[in-house]
């Protein structure tokens, strides 16, 4: 029952009463542990989907277990918002302290733990993120991809078991995109369940698994080389599977005999230079 | 352009000054602005200029970057003056034509001068040597006692952290704008002072609209960290007197008391 640390049952959202269903019937769980990347083109729920996760929004019909704590339960609120930490695209717009020690330090300031323990917290956070160096700095004054990591620290600085990521690396250039995804994958490592919400067909390939959203559906679910297999049919909701599947699935065209599940270029050099 | 904006000018040394406690800086500059208006003689100024001089001294920073502080309010200043100058009846001891020039002028525009002076200088002190966000925190603390008859103490100190936060972003984006809008031919430089104005619509109008879309967001970040106003919220910076704090507030009430002796005297 614990084994599912997010529960989807059936879950459908529309934002206003007369408007279209933004997510319409998704069921989806989510092991603990496990980095899942959720994948579609703009307008496809999956940014409703982290928000209704996070209690931000609550579902119009079905329901919602963050590790077994309904989301439309208000007595709860706190907890799951806890328990399932979030972090925005923009990563501006998310940082609310003029110092950033003292960012990290709001989520638990608000939760009214006592200053040593912040001070440990914050601490182990910004080491965690590898920002440790730059705590007395203003955030403005930091890249983009330094942005995002103290934003992810902040939320590990409420010790979260689930961090959802809604778009981080949007903004971002691609070195700043690469420090978010490296210390994703080690905060994976290291137990952190997560869900990563992206349109980067390259991120995605480096999850555990990959769920593909269309107009509040999901289509496909699986691991990376289960899902980008199906170039035609991803292409079809308006995404690009990564270029080195591409490529091989072109040469399987041209009669070479390659495996139709390459997902990286490491792997197609190994098999061609064989 | 607006990069090396500093916010309240805080000159980030360290020092005996720089590391008191801000709500007995903030009382300390209450106390300094009362005492000043109590001062009716000019050895009373005397006391203020030796005073202020030796906290300076400790607090390390320049004199310089104290003086600049005067600059803005320099015109006010000469205004006062000539006002007081040429407004104050008494005994006459210079005629320019219609211009009447008294002793009890000179005397009390000389005094509005050096009050208005030690005034700006003693409160920048205060900025200058203690960061925005540690004077937020003195405030709020301040603040605290007045949440009983209703005052958003916590609230108040909320907006100040986010506005902190917010300007130098605000100006980035106000620079972006800027320069979008002149490469479409927007003209924000020549022209008369009504042309002008009228100029900045395209860049407060998308400034305004992004600065809204920001508000929204950062709202629900912050209650996604579980943000639920002031109840319950404990602080990692506690903020403690020390012995330096017990010190300062000999020294600083040694000088209040040298006022008001002077005063009655």
């Amino acid at each position: 029952m614990n084994e599912y640390i997010i529960k989807i049952d059936n879950v459908k959202f529309k934002y206003e009463k007369n408007s279209d269903y933004a997510v319409k019937g998704v069921s989806l769980n989510i092991k603990e542990g496990e980095f899942t990347a959720i994948i579609g083109h703009n307008g496809s729920g999956k940014s409703t989907l982290a928000k209704l996760i996070n209690s931000i929004l609550l579902p119009s019909e079905g329901r919602i277990f963050v590790k077994g704590m309904d989301t439309s339960d208000d007595t709860k609120l706190w907890n799951i918002r806890q328990t399932a930490g979030m972090v925005f695209q923009n990563p501006d717009n998310q940082l609310v302290a003029t110092i950033v020690e003292e960012d990290i330090a709001f989520g638990p300031e608000n939760l009214g733990i006592e200053p040593e323990e912040i001070r440990k917290r914050v601490d182990d956070s910004l080491n965690t993120v590898g920002m440790y160096e730059f705590r007395k700095r203003p955030p403005h004054l930091l890249s983009g991809g330094q942005k995002q990591r103290i934003a992810i620290a902040g939320i590990l600085a409420l010790n979260s078991d689930c961090i959802i990521l809604d778009e981080p690396t949007a903004m971002l250039d691609p070195s700043g995109r690469k420090e978010v995804m490296e210390t994703l994958k080690k905060l994976n490592a290291e137990g952190k369940t997560i869900l990563l919400i992206t349109h980067y067909m390259d991120e995605a390939v480096q999850a555990d698994r990959v769920i593909v959203m269309d107009k509040g559906n999901i289509k496909l679910d699986g691991t990376p080389k289960e899902v980008f297999r199906n170039i035609d049919e991803i292409k079809k909701y308006g995404l690009d599977v990564p270029q080195v599947t591409e490529l091989t699935q072109e040469l399987i065209k041209e009669g070479l005999n390659l495996p139709s599940d390459i997902i990286e270029v490491k792997e197609l050099v190994d098999i061609l230079c064989q | 352009m607006f990069k090396n904006l500093t916010i309240g000018q805080h000159y980030p040394v360290d020092s005996p000054i720089h590391n008191l406690d801000p709500r007995l800086k903030i009382i300390f500059t209450i106390i300094f602005i009362i005492s000043l208006f109590l001062i009716e003689s000019f050895i009373g100024f005397l006391i203020v200029i030796v005073f202020l001089t030796v906290v300076i001294t400790i607090s390390r920073v320049p004199v310089k970057f104290v003086i600049k502080g005067l600059r803005p309010i320099l015109f006010i200043i000469l205004v006062t003056f000539i006002i007081n100058l040429l407004m104050t009846p008494g005994r006459v001891v210079l005629t320019l034509g219609f211009i009447k020039i008294t002793e009890e002028g000179l005397r009390q525009a000389g005094f509005m001068a050096v009050r208005l002076i030690l005034l700006i200088m003693g409160t920048s002190l205060l900025t200058l040597t203690t960061s925005p966000i540690i004077l937020t925190d003195g405030i709020e603390s301040l603040l605290k006692p007045f949440t009983k008859f209703g005052l958003p103490a916590h609230e108040l100190a909320m907006m100040m952290t986010i506005a902190l936060r917010f300007i130098p972003t605000l100006m980035e984006e106000t620079e972006k704008i800027m320069k979008a809008q002149k490469s479409r031919g927007a003209d924000f430089e020549s022209g008369n002072i009504i042309s002008r104005a009228k100029n900045l619509v395209p860049l407060l109008v998308p400034l305004f609209i992004s600065a809204f879309r920001r508000a929204d967001e950062l709202a629900m970040a912050m209650e996604a960290r579980c943000y639920r106003g002031g109840e319950n919220r404990t602080r990692m910076r506690q903020m403690k007197i020390s012995k330096g704090d017990y010190a300062a507030a000999f020294v600083f009430t040694v000088y209040f008391a040298a006022i008001i002796v002077f005063k009655i005297w």
